[in-house]
């Protein structure tokens, strides 16, 4: 036969067959597409001049493999579908007189076809959009390079060969489907009867627990610490509780319905319940996946966009003024000379200052044991249990009152107490040789911003000037690395970020110029800086996480579009016959409308189910990396939710109708 | 008035592109008594199938009437169609029809349960009907679980359960082996013996053979009749054997 001959045929095939193959190739362009975007932003050498454009680079490669897994699966699962519905097709061809070996070559220039579609449209659109990208990009980050338009052979290299090799495994599953198979089998396609599935009472209790102890967890979890390790805990309990809920729960409980003969022998019931028995044996793991890839993505989207829109309270949180010095108490005099130079500087810059606070303190890592709080590194056991361990922060009295304004007075071992967790309701903490009387409790401190008080419990403990001075003695005695005496000084500006970098880089050259002497050490911190580096962290998570969500927002749906369209072909006869039988059109409809939503919203109601058990534990894990707005993560929660949902329905509505069409014939 | 009065019953299909018009019934007339056991058959495009689906009200005329109980099918409204249909008709197909998502039980109750009946009631009209079809030790399995003569009779119970004025059964034997088949004409005959009127189209003469009455179909025209009098089973088969050769052959009817 001529060459040309399977050209025409594969492309009268696919035209034939467009009502899952325009799909399908729309899902393959897609795939190619996104691939390409994101691998080709990781490589751009633009973002290597960006603030933080390193970690976006590494946080892209990991999710070009994830996209690059992801697409493999998805399309590997779409065209076995496709396969599947164009058996009886090759059974024919076969019976017509087309040897297996003609099939093959048919397969194989329909696929290279769907190949060079999609390769081509797919990095066409990609190269298009890829300037679009990194604008948006540079946009986000904050940073004010604008690119070329940048093209990077090495990367449509790769794409071309990881979707060849994606397009081959595809071709050579078909193939052996087509080789196994008689002909006889292959006209039969999938219409043989599917058995019912079996009830797994205990799968399905033991699904229940697993969601009832994730849910637990999640939801009783108070210590941020400890959060992070029962999080991955109650994330695996909470995805094997969903696979089996979903493959074992879900029938027991049809079946139940079904033993209800009351609400079972009422039409719209009778037929959705047993169908749906049927559609949940083939069905459940696909829906289970789609219903934790929507989890995925909403925590994803939710805590990313709280993250972003957040960033100003977590950069507050963490920097308590615009400029910071902590340094070493013990050089008092060094110290007091470098802030009064400070001041000076400011009023050469013609900078203002406000909101100036300096005081001393003592920091004690320290196990909580009840009241008493165990300092000694020998009997510190960090690795035991991390959820006990806290912060201890002694600040002198005179220092907290010229601060706040307030006229506290506390005698002998008094204390006022502030805790940025768990609130403290012994009433006395008992500390190296002494038990401090707690007197008042704090509403709020001036914070301290020292690297780990976001993450552990810090109690800060305001004492007498005397008890202090004490303090600083048994510290010293005491070794040094358990504790550090330091003095905080920092300050705000209202001045541009252009004018805070040029005064930040002009202190950094004061205190490094060996003015101080040698074993002066201080250390700087300014909002500024690091509101870069947070963008190029955060932005670039952010960034992942809109674009993976909107990778896996399509395959989800498309998945179920592809599962209903396989199953309205099923259907058809069924509904067939029940209309001779004596079913209205309108039942029809109701009861297709009943499957069709139950299919498609079960895992999304499922995943909203998932999200608010887990807000407890990503609130606290926020709160980890300084994001303690918990009304802001709720409304990103809620808003990710909504904008899901109204992408789903539109989906819904879509599907429901081809699925309608098909049916009724 | 007869039970079932068609009369000048006319059915012509324009084809969509073209509007070639083919003629599937040009003129049909017969009537069927309350209780009788009528076949009718006739060579493929002989319009069989579109006679059977105008008395089924799953298509119209374009021109005549069907007449059952003293319903004029043709002023029933659409919305009710189905409605009538699932009330005074009761389906038996060649291809059994069962829904594979349902055991035998369920497919019987099926249109009781579109007719939102009870379930009480639904209980006392399946188990006499299933005790009478043997097929009461068999309900709870499912249709890919049982023979082909069993799902018939349950397909034949299905069509039984509503008490319809009128069973169509459609080639009921196309799929069974011969032992199903017979056992099945047995229970229809049985089912007639108790009062049911039942239409018949079929192929086999053996099966039309069990009627009562055979009318034979021929380019859209009732072509000729055989009526059973008091003929055996084995006579009445001689006589449609020799009906069908003249048909064939294109000779008249003496």
């Amino acid at each position: 036969m001529k060459y040309g001959f399977y050209t025409k045929l594969a492309f009268t095939n696919i035209r034939k067959n467009r009502r899952i193959y325009v799909p399908y190739v729309f899902t393959c362009i897609l795939t190619v597409m996104m691939y390409y975007l994101v691998r080709s932003l990781s490589v751009n050498p633009g973002l290597k001049e960006m603030y933080g454009g390193y970690s976006i680079a590494s946080t892209l490669r990991l999710g070009t493999f994830v996209i690059g897994v992801f697409a493999l699966i998805f399309l590997f699962y779409t065209n076995s579908f496709l396969m599947k519905r164009r058996q009886k097709e090759f059974g024919v061809f076969n019976i017509l007189g087309m040897e297996k070996k003609h099939l093959a070559r048919m397969i194989l220039t329909e696929t290279v076809l769907v190949t060079v579609i999609s390769l081509g449209l797919g990095l066409g659109s990609g190269i298009l959009f890829d300037k679009v990208m990194f604008l948006l990009i540079c946009k986000l980050v904050g940073a004010e390079i604008s690119l070329g338009f940048f093209v990077s052979g090495g990367v449509i290299l790769s794409t071309v060969k990881l979707f060849c090799g994606i397009y081959l495994i595809i071709y050579l599953r078909a193939v052996y489907t087509v080789q196994v198979n008689d002909p006889i089998e292959l006209l039969r396609g999938s219409s043989t009867g599917e058995r019912e599935p079996k009830t797994k009472g205990l799968l399905a209790l033991a699904g229940a627990v697993c969601l009832g102890t994730g849910y637990g967890i999640a939801v009783t979890v108070k210590n941020p610490v400890a959060s992070m390790g029962l999080f991955f805990v109650a994330v695996i309990l909470v995805i094997i509780g969903t696979y089996l809920v979903f493959t074992a729960g879900s029938i027991v409980i049809l079946k139940l319905l079904r033993r209800n003969r009351k609400f079972y022998y009422q039409p719209r019931h009778f037929i959705s319940v047993s169908g749906m028995i049927y559609r949940m044996k083939q069905n459940a793991a696909g829906l289970a996946n789609i219903c934790i890839l929507c989890t995925m993505v909403l925590v994803m989207l939710s805590s990313t966009t709280s993250l972003i829109l957040g960033r100003e309270d977590m950069i507050h949180g963490r920097y308590p003024n615009d400029f910071i010095i902590h340094s070493d108490r013990s050089v008092a005099d060094q110290n007091e000379r470098l802030f009064r130079r400070l001041e000076e500087i400011c009023k050469e810059e013609g900078i203002s200052t406000e909101n100036k606070v300096e005081y001393s303190y003592l920091l004690f890592m320290a196990e909580q044991q009840g009241s008493w709080f165990e300092t000694d590194e020998q009997k510190l056991h960090i690795e035991r249990d991390f959820s006990k361990f806290c912060s201890l922060f002694f600040i002198p009295l005179s220092d907290y009152n010229a601060y706040s304004g307030e006229k506290q007075v506390l005698e002998g071992d008094e204390t006022l107490l502030f805790s940025n967790y768990e609130p403290y309701e012994k009433p006395v903490l008992g500390v190296f040789d002494r038990e401090y009387q707690i007197s008042g409790y704090l509403e709020e401190f001036f914070g301290n911003g020292a690297s780990d008080t976001n993450v552990i419990t810090s109690y800060y403990l305001v004492v007498t000037d005397e008890e202090f001075g004490r303090l600083v003695e048994i510290s010293s005695g005491n070794g040094e690395e358990s504790c550090a005496e330091q003095v905080y000084y920092g300050f705000d500006t209202p001045v541009s970020s252009k004018r805070q970098e040029a005064l930040e880089d002009r202190i950094m050259s004061e205190m490094s110029g060996g003015e101080y002497g040698d074993d002066f050490e201080t250390h700087l911190e300014t909002r500024v800086e690091n509101r870069n580096d947070f963008m190029g962290i955060y932005g670039g998570l952010f960034f992942l996480g809109l674009f993976l969500g909107v990778l896996f927002i399509m395959a989800a749906v498309l998945i179920i579009y592809y599962k209903q369209i396989s199953e309205g072909y099923e259907d058809r006869e069924r509904f067939e016959i029940m209309q001779k039988v004596g079913m209205t059109q309108t039942e029809v409809k109701q009861t297709i409308r009943s499957q069709v939503l139950m299919v498609f919203f079960l895992p999304i109601v499922m995943a909203g189910i998932h999200i608010a058990f887990a807000f407890t534990i990503i609130k606290l894990l926020l709160a980890v990396i300084g994001m303690v707005n918990v009304k802001l993560y709720l409304l990103c929660t809620i808003a990710a939710f909504l904008v899901f949902a109204v992408l789903y329905v539109i989906i819904y509505s879509l599907t429901a109708r081809t699925y309608y069409k098909i049916v009724r014939r | 008035m007869a039970f079932l009065e068609v009369s000048c019953l006319k059915k012509i299909y324009t084809t969509r592109l073209g509007g070639s018009q083919v003629r599937a019934l040009s003129n049909v007339s017969f009537s069927a008594e309350q209780g009788e056991y009528a076949a009718i058959m006739g060579e493929s495009g002989s319009g069989k199938t579109t006679l059977l689906n105008i008395l089924a009200a799953l298509d119209k005329p374009t021109g005549g009437r069907v007449i059952l109980d003293g319903m004029d099918l043709g002023q029933i409204k659409d919305r009710e169609i189905t409605t009538f249909r699932r009330e005074n008709l009761g389906f038996v197909f060649q291809d059994f029809n069962l829904l594979d998502t349902f055991n035998l039980k369920d497919n019987i109750l099926l249109p009781l349960v579109l007719g939102r009946k009870g379930i009480q009631e639904m209980t006392d009209s399946l188990l006499p009907i299933a005790q009478k079809l043997g097929i009461r030790d068999i309900l709870e399995k499912y249709p890919y679980e049982v023979s082909g003569g069993q799902k018939q009779r349950a397909a034949v119970a299905r069509a039984l359960i509503t008490t319809p004025k009128l069973i169509l059964a459609d080639e009921p034997t196309g799929a069974l082996d011969s032992r199903s088949a017979n056992d099945l004409l047995d229970l229809l005959e049985e089912i007639n013996r108790d009062g049911q009127t039942i239409l018949m189209v079929t192929h086999s003469a053996r099966a039309a053979s069990r009627a009562g009455r055979v009318l034979f179909i021929k380019d859209g025209e009732v072509y000729h009749q055989i009526y059973r009098g008091n003929s055996t089973n084995e006579q009445m088969y001689q006589k449609i054997s020799d009906t069908l050769t003249l048909l064939a052959t294109g000779g008249e009817i003496r």
